[in-house]
C-alpha cells in the first residue's frame, strides 16, 4: 500500500490550535490564502488547492469532548481520528456507524465531513450527513458558529453541518461535530459469490426488493469480464439469531451459485479486501461515481469502454445496492487520464455525477478534476461569496466551479 | 465580524400587488389560476398556527415549475414578498402571508411523476401528500417512510420545507435522509436542479441546506424521493405503568440495551383520558402513563426483541401490556395515539402545544419539573410525544374565557420550552421555528450562530422577497404577540389530526 498521508505544502505556515477559540484567532489575525487539513488523507481529491499562505492542521483539536451512551450522542473535536473515537465508543457498546476506506489510516472527523466519504455499511446507516446532527464552524474572518445541536430531533435554524458535508474546506473550517451513535452489532456474517457484473446488479436489486435487510452490498470486478469476473459480498448484521435466519435465506436464493458465509477474521479480510479495492497504489488514480443502483452495469461498461490500449489497467469496486462506484487506474499517467475522461463522459450521459480522487499530478494536465459545473454552481458561489467573501479557503479546490 | 445577523436580515421587500401585477401575472398562469377575492384569500390567511392571520393580496395558484418561475420573477423585480404553501397545515406559521405578499400554493401541482420500483425511487410534485406518495408506491411493496401525522394531507413539498418527521423518525430519519434531489424556482426566478440520481454530489450539500429551510431559500417545484421496503414484521404493544417517571426509565433501558424500535410515544393520564373519549381506542383510562413501542424488521430479531421490550417494562413496574394482534388492532392503537391533539377540546376548550426536544435521558426528570410547573401555575398540562427521540408535546390546556388564563398558559408554555433548552434541547423537534418561534432562536443559538444562517440565506435571498419574517428573529416580529392557538378548519372536521 502506498503511503497515502499528504505532508503540508512547503513555503506555507503551519498552525496546529488546541482549542477552537485559538483557531478562531488565528484566523481573525491573519490575511491569506488557507487549508484545513486533518490526516491529510484525502488532500488530493478534486481540484488541488494553490499553495496556500498558511494551513491549519486540527490535529491538536482530537478530543472527544462528550459521549452520553444512554442518549446514543457525542460531540467531538474535528481533529479526532475516527479509529480513535471507534475505540472510545466501543468501550460502551456503541460505534459511529461509518466505515470509509481513509479510516484506517487516521482519517478525522472534520476531513470526512468535508469529503463525505462513506463505506460499504451506508447501505444501513446512511452516510455522515445522515449521522452529524450539531457543527461547530470557524469562517474565514475567525467568526465562530454553531448550528443543529445535541439531540438527535432538531429543526431549529438551516442544517449548516449538512452544508459542510462535501464542501472540501472551501466554506470554513469544521472545528467540532455532534453526531448520532448506533449500538455495536451483537453478530455480523457476510455471504460471498461470484457474479459478473450483470449478475451482481441483478443480484443487487433483487436483494433491494426483499424484506432481508443487509448492511452492505459490495461487488468487486473487472469491468471487461475476463477470466475471474468479480465476487459479489453481502454483510448481514443485528442479533445473532437474525443474522444467523437472513444468511440462511440469501444462502437458500443463491443455491447453485457457490456462495459462501465468511464470519469473524474471514470476514473481517474479506471487507479489508473490498476496502483495500478503492484505494489507490503508487501511481494509480482513483475516481468516484454515483448513479442509480441498476446502472452498474453501464458504469462498467463505460469504464471497459474508456481502456485505450494494453498499458492501462482498470478494476471496478462498487456499493451495488447504493449505486456508489470506485474506478481505480493504472498505468501511464496520460492513458489513465484519457481513460477516466471516457469513463466519466459514459456516467455523466447516464445521469450521475463523478469526482476525480487520488491521482499523479500528470493526470490533471488533460483533465479537469471536477467536469463540467452543475446549474446550483450559482448558488454554490453565492453561499462561497457571503462566507468567505476574500475567497481564503481551500482556493482552487472546487475550481473552476467556485 | 462586525456585522450581526440583524444587519444581514434584507431590508422588508415593499414591492406592491398592484392592478398591473396582478394583470400580468393573470397573463401568465391564466386568470383562473389567482385568487383575489377578500373573503377566498381569508381561506389562506393561517396555516396551522391558527393565531397568527395575514390575509395575503393574492393568491397564485401554478400548475408547472415554469409558471412557478415566471410569477417568482414578477415578485423579484417588484420586490414583492412570496410565501410558497402546500396543504397549510403547518404548526409554526411558515405558511403565513405577509401582508402585501403574494402567496404560490402548490397544491394544484399534484402529480406523480414516476415511480422507479428497482431503483426504490419516486419523482413527485410538491403537492402531492405525504400519503400519496406511499400509496402509490404500495403496489411495489414500498413506502415513503416520514410519516408526519397530517400525511393524509400535508403534502411532500410541505414536508421538505419542514424537514418533517412523525412517530418513525427515530429508526428511520427524517425527510432530508430520504429526499435525493429538488427542482428549485430560486428567489430570481431561475430555476436549479439541487442532487439527483446519484446519493452524493460533487460540493457542498445544498440539497439538504434547502431540506428544513422552511421556504425560505426558494421554492421546490419536483423532488425525487427515496423509498423503503415494507419490513418483514411489525408488532406492536401499549404498556401502562404507575407513572410517566417509569415509563420514561422503560424507554431509556429499550434503547440502551441497543434496541432502536420504530416508533415509541408516551401518553399521561390527561392525554389517555383525551384520547380514549375522542376514538375508544382501548388504552386504559386512569392509568398514569402509558407507551406505545413498536418493532420492525426481520421476524426473528423483532420476535426477539419483542420479548426484552415486554421484560423491559415488566421491570419497570409496567402494570399491564396489551398486544396488538393483527393490523386492524395495530391501526386502531395509532388512531388513538394520533388523535391526541385533536382530542384535547373533549377535555379542555383551549391549549398551547409546544414542540421541544430533550436528550432522551432526561425524560423522567424533565416531566416531574413540568408537573411541577403545571401545579404552580394552576393550569393542567397534557403529555404525548415521541419518547424514543425526546421531542415533547406538551399540551398546556386553559380556557380563553377566563379572564388573564391565556396569559399565563402562554408564559407556562414558553418556560416550558426554555426549560427543553437549557437541558441541551431544541425549542423544536418537527413542527419548524416559522412565525412562532422565530423570537426564541436566540435563546438557542448566539448572535454569531443566527449571522451565519443569515449569510447563507442572503446568499439565496439577496431581495429578501422569499417567506420574510420566518425563522430568524426580526425587531418587528418580535415586538408582537402571537395570539392563542385555535383549531384549524381541517382539524374540527377531522380531516386531518396533529402530533
Amino acid at each position: 500500500m502506498a503511503a497515502t498521508t499528504s505532508p503540508a505544502p512547503a513555503g506555507s505556515t503551519v498552525q496546529r490550535p488546541s482549542s477552537v477559540d485559538e483557531a478562531a484567532g488565528i484566523l481573525r489575525s491573519s490575511r491569506g490564502s488557507v487549508l484545513f487539513r486533518g490526516a491529510g488523507t484525502k488532500m488530493s481529491w478534486a481540484g488541488r488547492p494553490k499553495d496556500p499562505d498558511l494551513v491549519i492542521e486540527t490535529g491538536g483539536l482530537d478530543q472527544l469532548l462528550d459521549h452520553n451512551p444512554a442518549d446514543m450522542t457525542a460531540s467531538v473535536q474535528a481533529g479526532m481520528p475516527l479509529r480513535a473515537l471507534q475505540e472510545r465508543l466501543g468501550e460502551a457498546g456503541q460505534m459511529l456507524a461509518l466505515d470509509p476506506p481513509t479510516g484506517p489510516d487516521g482519517a478525522t472527523l472534520g476531513g470526512l465531513l468535508a469529503t463525505g466519504e462513506s463505506g460499504p455499511r451506508r447501505l444501513r446507516y446512511g452516510a455522515l450527513r445522515d449521522l452529524v446532527i450539531g457543527v461547530t464552524l470557524v469562517l474565514a474572518d475567525g467568526t465562530v458558529a454553531h448550528a443543529g445541536g445535541h439531540v438527535i430531533k432538531n429543526v431549529a435554524g438551516y442544517d449548516l453541518s449538512k452544508l459542510m458535508y462535501g464542501s472540501l474546506g472551501t466554506l470554513g473550517l469544521i472545528a467540532e461535530v455532534v453526531l448520532r451513535l448506533h449500538p455495536l452489532p451483537e453478530a455480523s456474517a457476510s455471504v460471498v459469490v461470484p457474479a459478473s457484473v450483470q449478475e451482481a446488479t441483478a443480484r443487487s436489486l433483487d436483494l433491494l426488493a426483499s424484506t432481508l435487510e443487509p448492511c452492505a452490498v459490495d461487488w468487486v470486478g473487472d469491468p471487461r469480464g475476463g477470466g475471474s469476473p468479480g465476487r459479489l459480498a453481502v454483510r448481514f448484521e443485528g442479533t445473532a439469531a437474525g443474522v444467523a435466519a437472513q444468511t440462511a435465506a440469501l444462502m437458500e436464493r443463491l443455491d447453485g451459485s457457490a456462495p459462501e458465509v465468511l464470519t469473524d477474521d474471514d470476514e473481517t479480510a474479506l471487507w479489508r479486501q473490498y476496502t483495500g479495492a478503492q484505494r489507490p497504489e503508487a501511481g494509480q488514480s482513483t475516481a468516484f461515481a454515483g448513479t442509480l443502483p441498476s446502472q452498474l452495469t453501464a458504469v462498467a461498461r463505460a469504464l471497459a469502454d474508456g481502456v485505450d490500449g494494453a498499458d492501462v489497467d482498470v478494476s471496478l469496486a462498487s456499493h451495488s445496492a447504493l449505486g456508489l462506484h470506485t474506478a481505480r487506474f493504472s498505468g501511464p499517467p496520460a492513458q489513465q487520464a484519457s481513460a477516466f475522461d471516457r469513463w466519466r463522459r459514459g456516467v455523466l450521459a447516464v445521469g450521475g455525477t463523478v469526482l476525480l480522487r487520488q491521482r499523479p499530478a500528470e493526470v490533471d494536465a488533460t483533465v479537469d478534476p471536477l467536469g463540467p459545473a452543475p446549474p446550483a454552481a450559482g448558488l454554490l458561489r453565492a453561499v462561497k461569496a457571503r462566507l468567505d467573501p476574500d475567497g481564503r479557503c481551500a482556493p482552487g479546490r472546487l475550481a473552476p466551479w467556485l | 465580524m462586525t456585522t450581526t445577523y440583524l444587519d444581514l436580515v434584507a431590508e422588508r421587500a415593499t414591492g406592491r400587488v398592484t392592478d398591473e401585477v396582478r394583470r400580468e401575472i393573470g397573463g401568465l398562469v391564466g386568470v383562473g389560476a389567482l385568487i383575489s377575492e377578500p373573503a377566498e384569500l381569508r381561506t389562506y390567511e393561517c396555516d396551522g398556527l391558527t393565531g397568527f392571520r395575514v390575509v395575503p393580496a393574492l393568491v397564485v395558484l401554478p400548475m408547472s415549475t415554469e409558471e412557478v418561475a415566471a410569477v417568482v420573477r414578477v415578485c423579484a423585480r417588484e420586490r414583492i414578498p412570496f410565501v410558497a404553501r402546500g396543504a397549510g397545515t403547518g404548526l409554526s406559521g411558515g405558511a403565513l402571508p405577509v401582508a402585501d405578499g403574494i402567496v404560490i400554493g402548490l397544491a394544484r401541482m399534484r402529480q406523480i411523476l414516476s415511480v422507479d420500483a428497482r431503483n426504490q425511487r419516486a419523482v413527485v410534485q410538491p403537492g402531492v401528500t405525504n400519503l400519496g406518495i406511499s400509496a402509490a408506491a404500495a403496489p411495489h411493496d414500498l413506502y415513503f417512510a416520514p410519516d408526519p401525522s397530517s400525511q393524509v394531507v400535508c403534502t411532500i413539498g410541505g414536508n421538505v420545507a419542514e424537514n418533517s418527521g412523525g412517530a418513525h423518525c427515530l429508526k428511520y430519519g427524517f425527510t432530508t435522509n430520504h429526499v435525493l434531489g429538488l427542482t428549485m424556482v430560486c428567489t430570481d426566478g431561475s430555476v436549479v436542479s439541487l442532487g439527483g440520481d446519484s446519493l452524493d454530489q460533487v460540493g457542498p450539500d445544498l440539497r439538504a441546506l434547502v431540506v428544513g429551510s422552511e421556504g425560505t431559500l426558494g421554492i421546490v417545484t419536483e423532488v425525487t424521493v427515496r423509498l423503503l421496503r415494507k419490513p418483514e414484521a411489525t408488532r406492536t404493544l401499549v404498556a401502562d405503568f404507575p407513572d410517566p417517571g417509569h415509563a420514561g426509565d422503560a424507554v431509556s433501558d429499550i434503547v440502551s440495551q441497543g434496541i432502536i424500535p420504530a416508533a415509541v410515544e408516551m401518553l399521561d393520564a390527561l392525554a389517555i383520558e383525551a384520547c380514549e373519549k375522542a376514538t375508544g381506542a382501548g388504552y386504559t383510562v386512569g392509568s398514569p402513563a402509558a407507551l406505545v413501542v413498536e418493532l420492525d424488521g426481520v421476524g426473528v430479531e423483532v420476535d426477539a426483541e419483542f420479548d426484552r421490550v415486554q421484560r423491559i417494562c415488566h421491570e419497570n413496574q409496567a402494570t399491564g401490556i396489551r398486544i396488538a394482534q393483527d393490523p386492524a388492532e395495530r391501526a386502531l392503537i395509532w388512531k388513538g395515539r394520533k388523535a391526541a391533539f385533536a382530542a384535547m377540546g373533549r377535555v379542555s376548550p383551549d391549549y398551547f402545544v409546544q414542540d421541544g426536544v430533550i436528550p432522551r435521558t432526561k425524560l423522567g426528570a424533565t416531566l416531574t419539573r413540568i408537573g411541577e410547573m403545571s401545579r404552580a401555575a394552576g393550569l393542567r398540562v397534557a403529555n404525548v410525544f415521541h419518547a424514543g427521540d425526546g421531542n415533547l408535546h406538551p399540551l398546556v390546556l386553559y380556557d380563553g374565557a377566563v379572564q388573564g388564563q391565556a396569559e399565563r398558559a402562554e408564559e407556562l408554555a414558553t418556560a416550558i420550552v426554555e426549560l427543553c433548552v437549557a437541558q441541551g434541547g431544541s425549542i423544536t423537534g418537527e413542527h419548524g421555528v416559522g412565525s412562532d418561534k422565530a423570537c426564541s432562536m436566540p435563546k438557542m443559538f448566539t448572535d454569531s450562530d443566527l449571522t451565519v444562517m443569515a449569510l447563507v440565506r442572503a446568499a439565496f435571498d439577496p431581495k429578501g422577497v422569499c417567506n420574510p419574517g420566518k425563522v430568524l428573529p426580526t425587531p418587528r416580529l418580535c415586538g408582537e404577540r402571537p395570539g392563542p392557538w385555535r383549531p384549524h378548519p381541517l382539524e374540527q372536521t377531522g380531516v386531518i389530526e396533529r402530533f
